[in-house]
């Protein structure tokens, strides 16, 4: 009896659950949204423009791109655990130092006809081109730029009697300049770095190495080049900064909050930072500032070319609507829209037309993308924008706590190993 | 003769079948959140498993790696290290607030909710609190260490790897202590105040008292906190994560930060697995130690 009662309880529990799975697998499956949306995903910084630009498609369109925003910090595991799951997007935009990685793993679609058959697609950033390729398939477009340069402050530059148009060419002037800023007051610093972020100083320092002839990985991406000589001399360039006291206490464990801040409180002579800060300086309206090539030890000057691809999933549900998005974002009306929210347009056969002329400081940055650099590698996470990876460590313990050689044959032993274990 | 016969076995039964519905949201979310996902982990943790792609079993290779994983050995020393710092402050602290707001006292309660006021505050948001406030330049407690003449406004307290420690254990005290007092309170409270009187006719002094009466007999509430404070140790991560990020160089990783970079910047998630699952076993047998040592001395 009362076994049979219990066996009723438990009868009945199973068909509560039951029926709750049931709803539940019903309500994941809304129909329809193959029907008239596009799903897309941007990171939280992105949020300045994105909205607008899926209003702009929205507008005469009768599809509908519908945008969720993603914390930058969290985007590569949120994207990856959903796109794992089968919860992802239809189209993602992504870093373009991740696009390796994704495309290696096949979350993402193959749109390798559709690049090919774009009328401008040599006039696409030949760095973003490069970073969406992956064993000869293409699995991206490009989509917004990145360029890495140095911004300097002219009222600091006059008053060190450093002249305001004539910013530092090589490594000697710019510690010379530093310095000379450093000596106008006890707040006043010469030269900022973010010292515990990945992400900073992949886009800030490789570029001196680049300038200077050297590299930090190989074509392949197979080996590390951590170090080589041109390495060595960016690191004793950082760390003279560093000693001569030019550089704020702070920047030994800034993760990226502090550098731009500093800049912006006017008491910062120099700092590498990318095209976004630009139109954030000039809403501030505070500081007068210039823009410069960031250069090699003896001259020259290179950029890290950063930015968003932008893709579509393999499991997109709408792949049609998904690709002529992904295609309508790379054509000159989305390039325009991002140009005037003071985003680096992907398309050098249009950038002196819609992107500089609305600042002069722009053409700095334009060139600095056309010939922008990024080092290509499916465990790019984990060797650079890793605020813990061997690239900062060897950085940060090089320049801060000065035995550079010692920092270097580390590093390039860590950053080997994590090639070496890559799937 | 059979009715009220039945009727007892039937109340027998309607009392198991309340315990069972009873229980069955309890055992259902158990088996959900923790059962089902410590089993993943296991299985998950005898795999190549990356976050996206293809998986394939490779026996205990993981736990082998993890042996000779140096990286992983760092944090663990780290860990441990801190565990030994915060576990003792906060034990002195907790006992001697707990002490200070026993009796009855003006005030007492008042300063009671004082101490106990930082615990409901999110730990995350704490930690970025007191980022804020020692951050050279920029941060109050600069401005205090300049008038003291302990420091100066522009020490950054993150760039030495002792310092941004301590930093971090201020914090957690901060935090956490209010807790442990209130824990240790209430194993105050159930002392008889007789069995202390008593003490004190025989001519013991306040420190005797305390030392052969008040703790033997708070030893079960020790064991708890002891046990519960060195878990909460071992598994820090959110403190470090937020105020030193793991620097200066890599010097302040825990073992949680470890399989989370492991897991979700490596996107290695069966290696993340073993590593927690031998988190786990040490946690397990730290805490079964602690609870064996503190009671088998009681016969």
């Amino acid at each position: 009896m009362r076994f049979r009662r219990a066996m009723a309880a438990g009868a009945l529990l199973t068909s509560v659950a039951l029926l709750g799975t049931a709803c539940g697998g019903s309500g994941s499956d809304t129909p329809g949204s193959g029907s008239g949306t596009v799903t897309l995903w941007a990171r939280d910084s992105q949020k300045s423009f994105i909205n607008i630009l899926a209003d702009a498609w929205n507008k005469d369109h009768d599809t509908k791109v519908k945008v969720t925003v993603v914390p930058s910090a969290n985007f590569v595991q949120k994207f990856g655990t959903a796109a794992a799951g089968g919860t992802g997007p239809d189209v993602a935009s992504i870093d373009l130092v991740y696009l390796p990685y994704f495309a290696s793993t096949g979350v993402l679609d193959d749109i390798t006809d559709l690049a090919n058959k774009l009328p401008y697609k040599d006039g696409l950033s030949a760095a973003h081109r490069r970073l969406a390729t992956y064993n000869g398939r293409t699995y991206a477009l490009p989509f917004t730029a990145e360029a890495s340069v140095l911004f300097y402050n002219k009222g600091l530059f006059r008053k060190a009697g450093l002249d305001p148009d004539k910013p530092p060419t090589n490594y000697a002037e710019i510690i010379s300049a530093a310095k000379k800023i450093r000596a106008l007051g006890k707040d006043t610093y010469g030269y900022a770095i973010a010292g515990q972020c990945g992400g900073c100083n992949v886009f800030e320092f490789t570029p001196h190495i680049w300038a200077s002839g050297g590299d930090v990985l190989t074509a392949d991406g197979k080996k590390a080049l951590f170090n080589t000589p041109e390495v060595t001399d960016a690191l004793t360039f950082y760390r003279k900064l560093y000693t001569d006291g030019s550089m704020p206490a702070q920047s030994k464990t800034d993760t990226g909050t502090i550098q731009p801040a500093l800049f912006q409180s006017g008491k910062l002579g120099m700092t590498p930072l990318g095209a976004f800060f630009l139109p954030v300086l000039r809403k501030d309206d505070k500081v007068d500032f210039g823009v410069a090539p960031l250069p090699g030890r003896n001259g020259g000057s290179a950029s890290f070319a950063g930015g968003d691809e932008i893709a579509v999933t393999k499991n997109a549900k709408n792949k049609a609507k998904a690709q002529e998005f992904v295609r309508w974002a790379t054509g000159e009306q989305a390039q325009t829209v991002l140009a005037q929210n003071g985003i680096v347009p992907v398309r050098t056969d249009l950038i002196d037309k819609i992107y500089t002329p609305l600042d002069p400081r722009y053409k700095v940055l334009a060139e600095a993308m056309e010939k922008g650099r990024t080092p290509y590698s499916t465990v790019e996470n984990a060797l650079f924008n890793d605020n813990n990876g061997p690239w900062v460590r060897m950085i940060n313990r090089a320049v801060f706590d000065g035995d550079i050689a010692k920092a270097q044959k580390e590093g390039q032993q860590a950053a080997q190993s994590i090639i070496d274990d890559a799937p | 003769m059979t009715a009220p016969h039945r009727r007892t076995l039937s109340r027998g039964g309607r009392r198991r079948l309340t315990g069972i519905a009873m229980t069955t949201p309890a055992l259902a979310m158990i088996t959900l959140f923790f059962f089902v996902p410590f089993v993943m982990m296991l299985w998950m943790s005898l795999h190549d498993w990356p976050l996206l792609g293809q998986h394939r079993f490779i026996g205990l290779k993981n736990y082998r790696h993890a042996l000779h994983d140096t990286e992983f050995r760092t944090a663990v020393i780290f860990t441990v290290k801190y565990t030994l710092v915060t576990t003792p402050v906060l034990f002195v602290l907790g006992l001697a607030l707990a002490l200070l707001v026993r009796h009855k006292r003006r005030g007492a309660r008042f300063f009671q909710a004082v101490y106990f006021l930082p615990v409901v505050v999110g730990l995350a948001s704490a930690a970025f609190l007191w980022l804020f406030m020692f951050q050279s330049d920029i941060g109050p407690a600069g401005d205090l260490a300049d008038h003291l003449g302990l420091g100066s406004r522009t020490t950054n307290w993150f760039a030495g790897s002792t310092s941004a420690m301590l930093v971090v254990v201020s914090m957690v005290t901060w935090k956490v202590v209010g807790l442990q007092m209130l824990l240790l309170l209430t194993g105050l409270q159930s002392i008889p105040t007789e069995v202390e009187e008593a003490a004190r006719i025989d001519g013991a002094s306040r420190v005797q008292t305390f030392r052969y009466v008040i703790l033997p007999l708070l030893r079960p509430t020790l064991a708890l906190v002891l046990v519960f404070s060195v878990a909460g140790s071992l598994l820090a991560f959110d403190q470090f994560y937020v105020m030193t990020g793991g620097g200066p160089a890599n010097s302040t990783i825990t073992a949680v930060y470890e399989i989370y970079r492991t897991s979700f910047i490596r996107f290695q998630l069966g290696y993340g697995s073993a590593l927690s699952a031998l988190l786990m076993i040490v946690l397990a047998a730290v805490s079964a130690t602690q609870l064996l040592l503190l009671r088998s001395s009681d016969r």
